[in-house]
């Protein structure tokens, strides 16, 4: 047993309060030293999962707990959750919310001082080294960047000295780029000794950072396996709501059977023999004919920024033009920070431009209102539960309407209900449902002001497949009933999929901007502005294939139409 | 100006928050930060009595001047003193006027009031200038060191930590209830239907921003539990430890000896 970091056996819990419980005869067994990825769809118990691990079950949350847990050898129903925190360190999803302190270095030395160790002072230094994070030691929390801030959660944890280190989706929030440094540094901290346990429904990064993946659905530990054969179970991941790596998913379509590439370079080696073939370009990609006369929504010379406590007045925008036209499907995309929020709330009025002039069909943001706008625009917010007032979606989705004293306020907002689907959530308070559930509710609160523009800001982050369905549905719905959408995000598979103009924002100017098909193919410009390809556009590119595959479809097709060995598989 | 622009400018939540912040936050090198904290309890203690042994106006004034001066020393926010100065005015002008009412001479009662209320302005601005000077961490040190318990001292630093945040997530929520409601059509004279209106968003804003608070706080007290923080409190070690660096220094006397000099110059004269 000494090799074993983690052993769950048989364990079921069921909160308080709760009459179905979240685990059921849960196993499973960790060794020491390995990179482990808990996957499994939103509410399938894998955070309670690890959250046995510390002890906060159920030493903290008292549910109904059977079984036995044991960490580093100690049964975790004997010791406190303090106590196992020594060996386990734990970075919650919200890490935000885990960070009590007001400074970092007092965050940094805040365990190690709870503990009374009297080298807190080495401990904390030498994390924020270890982190590349020595600069921002005297600053407060609340100026730091969210990628910053998740920095300073882990290097909390670290400062500990923990032989295991449970990461609860670390890369949710991050742009591509960011993501892939999260999950690098946590490869390091492996390979120095740490067990790394991440909860994480991107499959991409699991292929390529770690050893084992274990399937939670349904409460239950389905199975735990090298990374390799887990993400090579495509059926039984799918009907578990999770999404295996693009590259898995093409593999699938032409080939029979036998193990399926899960990591690019697997990939990439197995299609380099293939012959080329020069593809179709078909559908969406193609721009649609506009009639670029009047454009929708128009941006000349704006110059915007914030004013911060330490560094005086910081601009995002300069001198900043952009037009976009009716009946395009715009993604705005680009890294955190790079100014897309910013873009869309100057849309919404709720921020005016320092200088230049913002048009809204014609009318100047600074002459109107926010409230004026709004009657045009919907903005759906990065954290749909902000948008919910009410102590129903029902009430939500009415406010507006009542508000303006409208007509037939009942019959509109039954109109609504019905056309997103959300009959049975509408009595619901909508910030208690689910991160998916919210913004479907919440794109239901803006149609019901019958836009003709709508702001979508980072719609799909930390969605498991399902959830993010959900909301490409609602997204093409909302399509049906306005004239234009824009989507700001950083998730390019949203955007091969969906947009017909894309806009790469960089540091607050305009990289570039044009079809998906223009602006896709260039990689690096991409990988500059902290962005990165689907991996079908970049196998694409490495295999030569002109003009590169958008879709998972898109390149199976061709792959399988021009090797010959392959005829007749599809 | 159009109408919009001027309701921008009087209201520009941004330029408050950013004078709170400042306040609050940007005490880094301020007179009452570089002290030990325990010094700075002391001579607080002393300010809350000192006012009281006196009548003088001239030495009352001569107080109020120096506490004023350290409050514009430590940069205490313009907001708050023009709060103050407001609450300190009407307070005096209100009891004038009930004297009147009563038959009281106007000009009689307000002089009898000023000592009074001077005596309460000196320890007002001391009470801002010390702990808005003050960071956090100092505060609940200080708090510490003369005993008090480790959760309350706590809740301090963490106040200054979720400050920000609220502030931010109520603004937020302000802007949330703007995008869904209707602002009046006209604004009426000296724009009050307009006021009136913003009064109303800004109080129902409240309700949200508490429940997310709620929710914000699970987590919080989740992490409290897995980084020790229950632990430290019956570990006489960690107490220790965040004690152990205060140091009464040469700057600390120098202070302390200071203020002394101070003060008796301004006593000496009159007594």
């Amino acid at each position: 047993m000494a090799n074993t970091a983690i052993d769950v056996s048989d364990v079921t819990f069921r909160y308080p309060g709760v009459d179905d419980p979240i685990l059921e005869n849960a196993d499973l067994r960790i060794e020491r030293g390995e990179f482990i990825a808990i996957l499994g769809g939103n509410g399938s118990g894998k955070t309670t999962l690890c959250k046995t691990f510390n002890g906060l079950v159920p030493n903290f949350f008292e549910g109904d707990f059977d079984g036995r847990v044991r960490v580093a050898g100690q049964n975790t129903r004997d010791a406190s959750v303090a106590d196992l925190s020594r060996d386990v360190g734990y970075v919650f999803q919200e890490f935000e919310n885990q960070l009590v302190t007001p400074t970092v270095y007092d965050e940094m030395t805040f365990g190690p001082v709870n503990y009374g160790q009297d080298d807190y002072r080495e401990r904390a230094l030498n994390t924020l080294s270890q982190l590349d994070i020595e600069t921002v030691d005297g600053r407060f929390i609340w100026e730091l960047s969210g990628g910053q801030q998740h920095l300073v959660a882990l290097g909390a944890a670290l400062t500990m000295d923990p032989d295991i280190l449970v990461v609860d989706e670390p890369a949710a929030q991050l742009d591509p780029v960011r993501a892939h440094k999260t999950y690098e540094r946590l490869q390091t901290l492996n390979e120095n000794g740490i067990t790394i346990v991440t909860i994480e429904h991107h499959t991409e990064f699991i292929a390529e950072y770690c050893d084992t993946v274990a399937l939670v659905a349904d409460g239950t530990v389905k199975w735990k396996r090298p990374t390799h054969e887990g993400l090579n179970r495509i059926e039984e991941l799918r009907e578990h709501r999770i999404q295996p790596p693009q590259v898995t998913q093409v593999a699938r379509k032409i080939e029979k059977g036998g193990s399926l590439p899960t990591t690019y370079a697997d990939a990439i080696n197995r299609y380099r023999s293939f012959e080329h073939e020069t593809g179709q370009i078909d559908d969406h990609e193609i721009a649609r004919e506009q009639s670029r006369d009047e454009p929708i929504i128009s941006f000349r010379h704006v110059d915007h920024g914030y004013t911060t406590l330490r560094d005086g007045d910081v601009q995002v925008l300069e001198d900043f033009s952009l037009d976009l036209f009716p009946d395009e499907r715009i993604a705005l995309v680009g890294a955190n920070g790079a100014g897309k929020s910013t873009l869309l709330r100057l849309i919404t009025g709720i921020e005016k431009p320092n200088a230049g002039r913002i048009t809204i069909n014609e009318t100047d943001t600074e002459d109107v209102l926010p409230e004026k706008l709004a009657a045009d625009i919907t903005y759906v917010d990065q954290n749909p539960e902000d948008m919910f007032i009410q102590d129903s979606v029902r009430g939500d989705i009415s406010y507006y309407l009542r508000e303006r004293d409208a007509a037939d306020v009942e019959e509109r907002v039954d109109e609504v209900i019905e056309f997103l689907d959300l009959e049975q959530l509408q009595d619901r308070d909508g910030r208690l449902l689910s991160v998916g559930e919210q913004r479907r509710a919440s794109l239901g609160i803006g149609l019901a002001t019958d836009p003709s523009i709508v702001l979508f800001d980072e719609p799909t982050g930390s969605l498991d497949l399902a959830s993010r369905r959900e909301v490409e549905q609602t997204i093409n719905r909302a399509e049906n009933r306005v004239e234009t959408v824009i989507i700001a995000t950083h998730d390019l598979e949203l955007v091969a999929e969906w947009a017909t103009r894309v806009i790469v924002l960089n540091d607050g100017a305009v990289e570039t901007d044009g079809t998906l098909r223009d602006v896709f193919p260039n990689l690096d410009l991409l990988e500059r502005c902290n962005l990165r390809a689907p991996q079908v556009v970049r196998l694409s590119d490495d295999l030569d294939i002109s003009p590169p595959a958008m879709t998972v479809s898109e390149l199976a097709d061709r792959l399988s139409r021009r090797s010959p060995e392959l005829k007749g598989v599809n | 100006m159009s109408y919009q622009e001027e309701f921008r400018n009087a209201l520009s939540i941004e330029s408050l928050k950013q004078d709170l912040l400042r306040t609050a936050y940007d005490n880094e090198g301020t007179i009452f930060n570089r002290l030990d904290p325990r010094v700075l309890l002391t001579w607080y203690a002393a300010f809350l009595v000192i006012p009281w042994l006196f009548y003088d106006m001239r030495i009352l004034g001569g107080l109020l001047t120096f506490v004023s001066v350290l409050a514009v020393v430590s940069r205490v926010s313009k907001y708050l003193i023009a709060l103050l100065a407001f609450g300190v005015i009407t307070n005096v002008l209100l009891y004038a006027f009930v004297t009147v009412l009563m038959g009281g001479s106007f000009v009689q009662s307000a002089m009898a009031l000023v000592p009074y209320t001077t005596k309460l302005t000196i320890i007002s601005v001391t009470s801002i200038a010390v702990f808005s000077g003050m960071s956090p961490k100092n505060i609940s040190r200080a708090f510490m060191s003369i005993g008090i318990p480790r959760q309350f001292t706590f809740a301090i630093s963490y106040g200054y930590r979720m400050l920000p945040v609220l502030i931010e997530e109520y603004h937020e929520t302000v802007n949330v209830y703007r995008l869904r409601s209707r602002a009046p059509e006209s604004p009426g004279r000296f724009k009050w239907r307009y006021y009136v209106y913003l009064i109303r968003l800004s109080i129902r804003a409240f309700y949200p921003m508490i429940f997310d608070v709620a929710k914000r706080s699970r987590v919080t007290v989740e992490a409290l539990e897995t980084r020790g923080f229950s632990h430290s409190l019956e570990n006489d070690k960690s107490r220790e430890l965040q004690l152990g660096d205060l140091r009464v220094g040469q700057f600390d006397v120098l202070f302390m000896g200071g203020s002394l000099i101070v003060i008796v110059g301004i006593i000496l004269p009159f007594v």
